[in-house]
């Protein structure tokens, strides 16, 4: 059993503590007692000994995480929380003073047609790239299920788009698109149809669409193998209690599998709402936010105004503003999907 | 027991093989802490040498070219300074690279800079001597308000007159055309070349800088009529004019656009233009590189004919916008101030610019096929025509038709606005937007622009 809500709560601290004072498991326990490791017996003077050695080991501990803390925290929570007092100023990133503007840059963002742009693009780019790549991991993860011999063959097929960053496939990507020498209108072309040659990248009707395909392309890797474990840990008693009961395929994907995969659920779908509020590298590469502003999003277009355009304060607030949204989102989210995990 | 035995020879043999290993990766690891890569190069036998950092953009082949062959001719003669090449990858967003440059503390000592007011008046660079500007003319150099010159130029001050339209020559005599005299010849010449069946002109978009390629040109006759007013921009600023005084040439753009710019041009990037152009799939293209471009038509093919011009307004009159010396649109090489604070950083990179502005350095910079900056001796410069197309770079210089005009704008995030108006053009030419939006969207922008100061 994989889902982690079905751990909490269990006595493992007692199993550890016991293995450190040397005892077995079942010291203490009475003749006839069940062979569970859950059950030792802690009276007082035990509990204290656990007591003070687990004390210790914090310390121990602490003392290990503490170097990753320090740099986490010097590295993402100082700065994070320096952008949001940044995002009250009119800095520009360059200059060693500025002034406070109080919620100026928040009425801009909030009142700017452009940000609201970027918001829509995120939003269909977030939530479409998670619930297309999610939808079609689980249906390769299920083949990969079923495969044999070759398993780790196509595993490492499917995988191998996760390997190389999101710069370098939409550099590859941007290549292949080019409306005038790229390798797919060229093949349109000679194949035919050459009405279906467009300008994938340069068609603000359809290029927001284009940049969702690249980016399901890329980031579908992990999320099929995290649901292929989570399918090979679903109890085959239960799959073949359902089918003796007179279930089909569907039947038991529906009422066992399906189920049994809402922890698995739960983190791709975060995991793939979290990238795709984040999108930068394919909307960099492919259009630069263009043509014009329609493919821009917030990632971009925090980049855009807070680097490029020597507006630090500005793009700190939008900063805010997308965290926020993603917070909200990934909660909410997250709230709604815990509801269907199964407790074991 | 021989088991163990063998187990434990084993083990120690793989112990020692695994320390010998750590202490190769260790010796490396020092080997390359060692390595000089900011401080003094040595030559065995010689007083050490200072090296510096001249950090360009590359999106211009020529260009790259130039840098190449100046540093080398300089690092060859000089006996106290070696300069370092500290290239900025094309398509890469300046302003992030310099501000990420500032955050660390990594400023090179030599830096081809753009947005220059931010700059100055954040402090971060440093005056350039009069060692170096006193073999430049005069004109081609502007002060700061402090009174200080902070940049100085990397080629020749000819203003914005390397936009232009390149075109196959040959076309044009096959099909009995001729270069534009007047604003009307140019609609009519686009008209004619379409239809005869072929595209008339290829414009990029991909990157946003080059769309002024075209808008400028349209645009100009128009900017010109506000040299009084010191220019449409301060104008704009004091409320005597605004966006809606440039609707003409936005609706020039759109219907040229519209009507007969090859299509695909919202994600052509602007250096496949010329490959456009030299495989027929454009008669004419844009192009800001000026002579550069017809050097890079060159190096592609050398039967192409290629020749340029810049579309005329409507009197006929050729209007040049002449180069900011000041400002945050002006640019130029500039020393940083971190050089600065190290006094033989600081005389390197005056060497290097001493260096650059001299008659040798030029001649190699026009065999390179760029035009050399505006030196005091520019008479003595050996001027390279024999790219084909030149004489028309030239002969436009000596236009009779010429008319240079100003506008310039003080306000430090101008260059700002500049980005938000290409992109706001480039969203009107593709209909995402109506003229009457984007005039009025970039109205918003330009008066948040003046407010911010």
């Amino acid at each position: 059993m994989t889902d982690q809500s079905a751990s909490q709560g269990q006595t493992q601290v007692v199993g550890a503590a016991v293995r450190l004072s040397g005892g077995g498991p079942l010291d203490g326990a009475p003749e006839g007692a069940p062979d569970d490791v859950s059950f030792v017996p802690v009276g007082p003077e035990r509990e204290q000994r656990r007591t003070r050695r687990f004390r210790s080991a914090r310390w121990v501990m602490l003392g290990f995480v503490a170097p990753a803390l320090v740099i986490y925290l010097l590295m993402v929570i100082v700065p994070s929380i320096q952008s949001l007092q940044l995002s009250f100023t009119n800095w520009d990133g360059i200059s060693p003073d500025y002034e406070y503007v109080g919620v100026r840059n928040y009425e801009e963002i909030l009142t700017s047609g452009r940000f609201w742009n970027a918001v829509k693009n995120t939003l269909i780019l977030g939530l479409g790239s998670a619930v297309i790549i999610n939808a079609i991991s689980l249906g390769v993860a299920l083949m990969l299920d079923k495969v044999g011999r070759w398993q780790g063959f196509f595993r490492t097929a499917v995988y191998l788009p996760a390997l190389v960053s999101g710069f370098i496939l939409a550099t590859v990507w941007k290549y292949l698109l080019n409306f005038n020498f790229g390798a797919v209108n060229t093949f349109l072309r000679d194949a035919g149809f050459p009405e279906w040659a467009r300008d994938w990248l340069g068609d603000s009707s359809i290029v927001v669409g284009v940049i969702l395909f690249i980016t399901c392309f890329t980031l579908g890797g992990n999320t099929t193998l995290i649901y292929l474990a989570n399918l090979q840990s679903v109890p085959q008693e239960l799959t073949e209690a359902a089918r003796i009961d007179g279930a089909n395929s569907r039947q038991v994907f529906r009422h066992v599998t399906w189920p049994m995969l809402a922890g698995a659920v739960t983190v791709n779908m975060t995991l793939a709402m979290i990238a795709g509020w984040t999108i930068f590298d394919q909307v960099m590469v492919l259009t630069a936010g263009g043509p014009g502003f329609v493919s821009e999003t917030m990632a971009f277009f925090i980049y855009k105004v807070g680097f490029g355009e020597y507006r630090a304060g500005f793009g700190s607030a939008a900063a805010i503003v997308l965290f926020l949204v993603v917070i909200v989102s990934t909660v909410a989210a997250n709230a709604y999907m815990r509801k269907r995990e199964i407790q074991a | 027991m021989h088991d163990a035995t063998t187990r434990a020879g084993a083990q120690r043999r793989r112990s020692a093989w695994l320390a010998g290993a750590a202490g190769v990766a260790v010796a490396a690891l020092a080997l390359t802490g060692c390595t000089s890569s900011g401080g003094d190069g040595d030559d065995a036998g010689t007083a050490p040498k200072t090296t510096i950092r001249f950090l360009y953009a590359t999106g211009d082949e020529t260009w790259n070219s130039v840098v190449d062959a100046v540093v080398e001719a300089f690092n060859e003669q000089s006996e106290t300074t070696t300069v370092q090449l500290d290239p900025l990858p094309a398509g890469s967003d300046y302003a992030t690279a310099l501000k990420t440059m500032d955050a660390t503390g990594n400023w090179p000592a030599v830096v081809d800079m753009r947005d220059t007011l931010t700059y100055i008046n954040a402090g971060k660079l440093a005056p350039i001597p009069e060692s170096v500007t006193e073999l430049i003319e005069p004109e081609a150099v502007g002060s700061a308000e402090d009174g200080n010159v902070y940049t100085v130029p990397y080629s020749a001050l000819n203003g914005e007159i390397g936009l232009n339209i390149v075109y196959n020559k040959d076309y044009f005599e096959e099909n009995d055309l001729e270069v534009p005299e007047t604003y009307d010849d140019f609609t009519d010449l686009l008209a004619d070349i379409k239809a005869n069946g072929d595209e008339p002109l290829a414009t990029a978009a991909a990157e946003v800088w080059p769309s002024d390629q075209l808008w400028k040109q349209l645009a100009s006759p128009y900017f010109a009529e506000w040299g009084d007013e010191g220019g449409f921009w301060t104008a704009a600023q004091n409320g005597d004019a605004t966006i809606e005084d440039l609707r003409e040439p936005l609706q020039e753009l759109l219907d040229i656009t519209n009507e007969y710019v090859l299509e695909g041009w919202q994600s052509t990037a602007d250096a496949q233009t010329t490959t456009l152009l030299v495989n027929d799939m454009a008669v004419m293209a844009t192009s800001s590189a000026g002579i550069g471009r017809l050097n890079d038509i060159n190096k592609v093919d050398q039967d192409f004919n290629a020749g340029l011009f810049i579309v005329p307004g409507e009197d006929g009159s050729i209007n040049v916008l002449k180069n900011a010396v000041n400002g945050d649109t002006a640019g130029g090489l500039a020393i940083s101030s971190q050089a600065a604070e190290d006094d033989d950083q600081y005389a390197s990179a005056t060497e290097f610019l001493e260096f650059f502005y001299q008659v040798d350095t030029a001649n190699l910079m026009e065999a390179n096929g760029w035009l050399a900056p505006n030196i005091v001796a520019a008479d003595e410069i050996e001027r390279n025509t024999s790219i084909p197309g030149a004489e028309d770079y030239f002969a436009l210089l000596e236009s009779p038709n010429l008319v240079w005009y100003e506008n310039v704008s003080d306000l430090s995030t101008f260059s700002a606005f500049n980005t938000f108006f290409r992109q706001a053009r480039i969203e009107m030419q593709d209909g995402q937007s109506s003229i009457d939006d984007t005039i009025a969207k970039v109205q918003a922008e330009f008066d948040k622009t003046v407010a911010a100061g």
